[in-house]
């Protein structure tokens, strides 16, 4: 933000940034082969629903775009609205690949609607050998990624999401403030 | 068929706002030439008027939340109202400001802090009783646009040269009796005038300036949620609350009242030109005039 947008107190939406969301894709081969974190099959893209028609019919074609491809890829499509009015599109596929293109589907269709400034984050959830949720979300507007561990209601295992940071170092491009690691809880996957 | 933006513009607001503070410059270039012209004693008011907004800047966010009776809650203690912030931080792409809430029934929100680093905002447990969880969404974000379009630095600063304009008026016999042996020190009694005059204009100046970026931080609420008839709705509420529950003793937090989402005391009486916020139903059209062009129907 500029000066003159400081003093006439412009507002403008931060559209996301260059898209880093692919670099998932190869960094989870180094998730679970050293650090013993498997997918968990599912994937999730996080966004504000706008009460328009426009936008709603944006959201009913790209469902179709995606259950389309699940019939080769196996991509499954769910959608629910959590308590905070923010719609969570759940993928769930075998394949982590799939994934992360599916949730690529989602963000380019809401982007070339002109909608990319309504994505809240894309999530991956992953699971320790002890079964126990982590996940990886990806900022659009910083195009960074952060690690999540819940531990608990309203806990998070900030250890180990430090721990992981420096783990998977340059692999993946992670949030480097580490107070814009925004909690989510209650992730459905 | 790919749209830019789900909103347009809004050049009237800006060209207002940027006319209105080409105004308020032209007023203190005149106090600052008067001050000047005045010699010693102009400057040492400048200093103390100085210092005194450096702490306003730096030291008063303590102060004010503890005069609103607010604490700052940890995220176990306000797990709704932190969640609500992370998820709009991440919308409006700023660092996540504290959060603060004030144990009174009077339905409120209000932000501190000079830069987004320092920020808190605040809400009323009324607030929170009061609105819808997408009501007080919008609410927090129209806070939040405050925090990130920086007013309260702004409105200090512009502020600044008011302030020394005041202490002149109110001390002025004080600083112009110690010079001389008589009273017709000229140059005193012109900066005397003079800062009538700039407190006066400056007044109404600020009192627009801040009503302009009430918009503002309306319309920046509306481009983080992208529902502008959620905050209007909160709004209705909000002003049908105030009028319900007497108003305590918040008439002395006057100073605050620029930063609030609804001034308290704000009664049919205060008129336009005195009023820190715009009235509610511009309020809510501008706001309805947003949602038009969500739907794309403007």
């Amino acid at each position: 933000m500029g000066l003159f947008d400081i003093l006439t107190g412009k507002r403008k939406m931060k559209a996301p940034a260059e898209s880093r969301l692919f670099a998932m894709a190869t960094a989870a081969v180094t998730l679970e082969m050293t650090l013993e974190l498997r997918s968990a099959g599912k994937a999730a893209i996080v966004f504000q629903p706008l009460a328009t028609a426009d936008f709603s019919s944006i959201v009913t074609d790209m469902e179709e775009v995606l259950r389309g491809t699940g019939d080769d890829a196996g991509t499954d499509v769910e959608r629910t609205d959590d308590s905070f009015g923010y719609r969570w599109m759940v993928l769930s596929d075998a394949d982590f690949e799939d994934l992360v293109v599916g949730v690529n589907v989602v963000s380019q269709a809401l982007q070339d609607g002109g909608y990319g400034e309504r994505i809240l984050c894309a999530v991956f959830a992953f699971r320790d050998p002890q079964n126990q949720p982590v996940y990886w979300i990806y900022n659009y507007k910083r195009g960074a990624y952060y690690p999540f561990v819940p531990a608990g209601t309203n806990q998070r295992d900030s250890e180990r999401e430090l721990r992981l940071k420096a783990q998977i170092g340059h692999e993946l491009p992670v949030e480097a403030e580490l107070e814009r690691w925004f909690p989510l809880w209650g992730i459905p996957i | 068929m790919p749209r830019p933006t789900s909103f347009g513009k809004d050049t009237g607001l800006q060209l207002r706002m940027t006319f209105t503070m080409f105004l308020l410059g032209l007023v203190y270039v005149v106090l600052i030439v008067a001050l000047l012209g005045s010699g010693v004693n102009g400057i040492t008011v400048a200093l103390i008027a100085g210092g005194l907004a450096a702490f306003q800047l730096f030291g008063s966010d303590k102060l004010a939340l503890r005069a609103m009776g607010a604490r700052e809650v940890s995220p176990a203690e306000a797990p709704e109202l932190h969640a609500m912030i992370d998820r709009l931080c991440v919308q409006a792409d700023l660092p996540k400001p504290k959060v603060a809430v004030a144990d009174t029934r009077m339905p409120n929100a209000f932000a501190l802090g000079r830069s987004p680093k320092s920020a808190t905002v605040c809400a009323t447990t009324g607030i929170m009783e009061l609105l819808s969880p997408a009501e007080l969404e919008g609410v927090m974000a129209h806070e939040l646009s405050h925090v990130a379009n920086r007013d309260v630095l702004v409105m200090t600063l512009a502020s600044f040269f008011a302030t020394i304009a005041a202490y002149i008026v109110q001390f002025g016999f004080l600083f112009g009796g110690g010079h001389g042996d008589d009273d017709d020190n000229p140059s005193a009694m012109v900066l005397f005038l003079v800062s009538i005059g700039v407190y006066v204009l400056s007044f109404f100046l600020m009192q627009a300036l801040s009503r302009y970026r009430e918009f503002a931080a309306d319309r920046g609420a509306a481009l983080i949620t992208g529902r502008p008839s959620a905050l209007a709705s909160a709004l209705t509420r909000i002003a049908g609350g105030m009028q319900r529950i007497p108003d305590r003793d918040l008439r002395s937090t006057k100073e605050l009242a620029a930063f609030y989402i609804f001034p308290p005391g704000a009664g049919k009486a205060i008129g336009g030109l005195f009023a820190t916020h715009p009235p509610m139903e511009k309020r809510i059209a501008a706001l309805g005039r947003l949602e038009q062009q969500l739907q794309g129907t403007a």
